[in-house]
């Protein structure tokens, strides 16, 4: 899976199946294991309510760790989680959330000049509502709109088939050559690596998929169509 | 109708858009329309759908003592005044903060069911654990927003926490319209608030003074048949759930018409 990605730059604290241990027992062998900092707890079935989550927190907090963000397929433990203020992945039970398609189009010039372990592709079907949050270590496809006040970030490009009006961060790892896609591109913030615009405040044209990129140290957006790139340009506010 | 029974969640996100005022208006046009409905103030620590229906000086139980079983389900419920077809069961009292659990609020709609046509929840603001216990009841679902960026943001949120539970079909009721600011567009439009949303329009309800006056009153404005716009928009969205075909009303060509200049003549001639 994507998420497993993390694992490279985020060291992780799996919690025990429910029906082996409970995480109460086995958290401070496990946490002997672990040097203090961020780390990515990956509940998988554990049911915790507001109360459970915030005494494992302070448990954490008290070794000296930090929930970087946390992967549960339990629907009650990620609303509590969202309540606690903590980015939270919503993983479905069987392993579909993510395929790793081949790059066809080789029309696009960019994604031929990549190396094939950043091609794997996260895809989000629906709108991400305000507060709800993606993040993956490869490229990202959001077949939906991103709302305002929602969150999308790839290691790889982030591509939305939908509006972008929430904040999108392509390159998280630090890639420049990364892009931020979307039919509509009116983002109140775009991050591409370690570059950070505001977006336009103008009226999107109906009809132009736009694309954002650093050009010489800044993000600009333009029209996604390569031909029309060259009649046109649209500065982001810095 | 009876075989069916429907529970739906009033839930907003933000405080203050009018949820409150919408389960009491929507509750008294449903019992109007011939349907057993009870409404289940979920917000017991600062509950006040009672206040609305000019019930509060005849609660005596509430839905901890029937869980507590010490009393029964019929003494705890009060019965509307004019209106009999409709009840008012308070979830809680004040003073007994995080006693009850999302179990005891499915307990509770369950037992509601069998005896009413439609359950309406009045939902606290905010999505912590009383939205969470209220939700853990709820089928289906009404989001109330007005058109400001915040509340949009909120029910926005809400709207995502409502799928994640699995309440689905979740309907929109757009509150506080007015048409002269939208046209001037110093307020979202319409299309702008469900554009993001993107729910079913349930209704839209535009800005009525007569809707404070009769929250203070402790008269819902559906109950004597008033004809206020915000009574006319509440009445509609009850024959909508019902399943009539009413049409939106356009707020565009809201207050032009004659009757409608009327009807402000006399109103202000009265009050």
């Amino acid at each position: 899976m994507a998420a497993d990605q993390n694992s490279g730059l985020l060291q992780r604290l799996v919690l025990p199946p429910i029906k082996q241990a409970h995480w109460k027992d086995t958290l401070p062998d496990q946490l002997q294991r672990l040097r203090p900092g961020s780390l990515n707890l990956i509940s998988h079935h554990w049911e915790m309510r507001c109360r459970d989550l915030s005494s494992l927190i302070e448990l954490l907090q008290g070794e000296g760790f930090r929930i970087a963000s946390l992967h549960t397929q339990e629907p009650l433990t990620a609303i509590s989680a969202q309540a606690l203020g903590l980015p939270v992945q919503l993983l479905e039970s069987d392993p579909m959330a993510s395929d790793a398609t081949p790059s066809d189009d080789s029309g696009d010039q960019s994604s031929d000049t990549k190396p094939d372990c950043t091609t794997q592709l996260r895809l989000h079907r629906g709108t991400l509502r305000a507060g709800e949050q993606i993040e993956t270590a490869g490229d990202l496809l959001v077949l939906g709109d991103v709302n305002p006040g929602a969150n999308v970030a790839a290691a790889g490009d982030v591509m939305i088939w939908g509006r972008l009006r929430g904040i999108a961060h392509a390159g998280r790892d630090g890639d420049r050559s990364a892009k931020v896609v979307a039919l509509q591109l009116r983002p109140l913030q775009l991050r591409i690596a370690d570059q950070v615009a505001r977006g336009p405040d103008d009226r999107p044209q109906p009809g132009l998929a736009e694309e954002a990129r650093i050009d010489a140290g800044d993000i600009v957006i333009e029209p996604a169509n390569p031909r029309l790139r060259a009649r046109m340009s649209i500065p982001a506010t810095d | 109708m009876a075989s069916t029974s429907r529970t739906i969640l009033i839930c907003s996100g933000k405080g203050g858009v009018g949820k409150t005022t919408l389960t009491a208006n929507l509750g008294i046009a449903l019992a109007r329309l011939g349907l057993r409905t009870v409404v289940l103030d979920a917000d017991f620590g600062l509950r006040n759908l009672d206040l609305l229906l000019g019930l509060e000086n005849r609660i005596v139980f509430t839905a901890q003592e029937v869980l507590a079983e010490s009393c029964r389900l019929e003494q705890a419920l009060v019965k509307h005044k004019q209106e009999p077809n409709l009840a008012l069961l308070p979830a809680g009292n004040p003073r007994m903060l995080e006693w009850l659990k999302p179990e005891d609020m499915q307990t509770i709609a369950a037992m509601l069911e069998k005896q009413f046509d439609y359950v309406l929840i009045d939902c606290p603001a905010g999505i912590e654990d009383g939205f969470k216990n209220a939700v853990a009841a709820a089928k289906e679902a009404i989001v109330i927003t007005t058109p400001e960026v915040s509340a949009v943001r909120d029910a926005d949120r809400v709207i995502g926490l409502l799928n994640t539970h699995g309440v689905t079909p979740v309907q929109l009721v757009l509150n506080r319209v007015r048409p002269k600011m939208m046209a001037s567009q110093e307020m979202l439009a319409v299309d702008d608030v469900t554009d993001i949303l993107a729910l079913p329009l349930l209704g839209l309800v535009l800005e009525d003074e007569q809707v404070i006056v009769s929250t203070n009153r402790g008269e819902p404005l559906t109950l004597n048949g008033s004809s206020s716009p915000a009574a006319r928009a509440y009445g509609n969205v009850a024959r909508r759930l019902q399943g009539d075909d009413v049409p939106l009303i356009d707020p565009s060509k809201e207050g032009r018409g004659l009757r409608a200049k009327v009807r402000r003549l006399m109103q202000k001639k009265i009050f």
